[in-house]
């Protein structure tokens, strides 16, 4: 399983840059569709949303992979995301405009269909561990979520930050 | 992995996952697949979420994206559907590590919309990450308990995505117990992980009164496709708060992906050694057989 994980990566070519944009642009056009059946929203503005989103994506793995330093294209994406829309930015309306006409749910959507067909490989692994694996997964993960929430929640109780 | 890769390396495997999977094959070439994944959104966003009551009012919301997901698992699994291989899930993981992309790019576009909220509460932002710890204090007693041993460290110390499966496995080595312990959690994490905290949002939303910030940020401590499953039923609960609600979760999801990494190196690790060697000896079971790779 964790060999997937080690091998190098490779450089990229024009090739790759291509197979990047065409991904992008099926994953796009499939959750605009499931955007406009879901949520009601029109064809072209969130067309554009997409668009936006995806040119976003796209130079920040660009970026990951042309600039010499080791930082996640997870960073890279959130500053570009960030500055467009921060307020008083030129951008910022335009950006927020069209990038409000994709629902976030519309995108988990998709994505999760995606991540739901790469799952099956793990499947046959998951079936030999016992229940105990289980039990423990599910409390690692519950005591998380609830740590984060209650400490959030006592910080901002404390700092007054109104509901 | 080689003891002298360092931590920083062992950041990218995302990266290579996706160079591996995306620029050698045409992976927009594989029609069945995108055309199945079609097929499923349209299903799953005609049926919509489906509200169950629970007793006392619990609600449980089961959103369109649990399906997608279930049913790609299916069709994953299901003999007669032949174009949905071995080989398309691997180019569907390649994908998403690249859609991932898209679903940041958009939670980050509500964060610069929400910046001034971020710098007022960056105290609880940071502060929460600690309270991740948790896990540590909650799930080992119950790993020793159900007869785990050395496997418990890496199982409970963090909720064991692939930036805390690096760290394990750098410290420890591919084939300790530790790091046995947290492939299992990996596994299983990435199996029942998204439905399982979709769930339990539900249920702490409806039943704990904590303030919505909280919910958000809490939504962000796992992998992006579990900060997006928590997103769902958090933001329902909330109507008016969308876009707070998803910069707050998409900050969250940040640190866990860069600062928390860093917690798990020099406080969850450490911490968790030091409960198992006092609380080994008082509760830990006979070891059991192991399963799976040893």
């Amino acid at each position: 399983m964790m060999v997937d994980f080690i091998d190098g990566s490779e450089n990229i070519t024009v090739h790759g840059v291509f197979n990047w944009i065409l991904l992008l642009s099926i994953f796009s056009i499939i959750t605009v569709i499931g955007n406009f059946i879901g949520y009601d929203h029109p064809i072209g503005d969130s067309l554009v949303g997409m668009g936006i989103l995806s040119v976003i994506t796209l130079v920040g793995v660009w970026m990951e992979r042309r600039i010499p330093f080791n930082i996640s294209s997870i960073i890279y994406i959130s500053a570009i995301g960030i500055i467009l829309a921060f307020p008083g930015m030129p951008t910022s309306e335009i950006v927020s405009y069209y990038v409000s006409k994709v629902e976030l749910l519309s995108v988990v959507t998709v994505f999760l269909a995606y991540v739901g067909i790469g799952m099956g490989k793990s499947w046959n692994e998951f079936k030999t561990l016992g229940p105990r694996a289980i039990i423990v997964t599910m409390l690692v993960i519950a005591s998380t979520y609830l740590g984060s929430a209650f400490v959030a929640h006592v910080i901002l109780v404390m700092t007054g930050v109104p509901a | 992995m080689n003891k002298d890769k360092s931590i920083h390396d062992s950041n990218h495997p995302y990266r290579e996952k996706t160079d591996k999977r995306i620029l050698k094959k045409n992976p927009w070439k594989d029609y069945g697949l995108h055309v199945t994944v079609l097929v499923l959104v349209i299903i799953a966003e005609m049926i919509g979420p489906i509200q169950i009551k629970l007793i006392n009012g619990i609600e449980v919301s089961i959103m369109p994206l649990l399906y997608t997901m279930a049913l790609g698992l299916i069709f994953y699994l299901a003999k007669p559907i032949k174009w949905i291989q071995r080989k398309q899930a691997r180019i569907a993981e390649g994908a998403m590590m690249l859609f991932i992309g898209v679903l940041i790019a958009k939670l980050a576009v509500s964060s610069g919309q929400s910046m001034h909220l971020l710098f007022e509460m960056g105290p609880a932002l940071m502060l929460q990450e600690l309270g991740h710890l948790a896990t540590i204090f909650i799930a080992l007693p119950v790993a020793l308990l159900l007869g785990f041993k050395r496997e418990s460290i890496g199982m409970t110390n963090s909720i064991g995505r692939e930036p805390e499966v690096a760290v394990i496995v750098d410290k420890y080595g591919f084939n300790s117990p530790e790091s046995r312990g947290i492939f299992a959690l990996f596994v299983v994490g990435t199996i029942i992980g998204t439905v399982f905290i979709s769930f339990l949002t539900s249920i702490s939303v409806s039943l704990l009164p904590l303030h919505p910030f909280a919910f958000a940020m809490a939504c962000g401590v796992g992998s992006a496709s579990m900060n997006a499953a928590s997103l769902g039923p958090t933001l329902a609960a909330f109507p008016g708060l969308e876009t707070q609600i998803e910069a707050f979760a998409g900050f969250s999801n940040l640190l866990s992906f860069s600062i928390s990494i860093y917690i798990v190196i020099f406080v969850a690790v450490p911490l968790t050694e030091k409960l198992y060697y006092w609380l080994e000896p008082k509760i830990g079971r006979k070891a059991i057989i192991e399963e799976g790779e040893g």
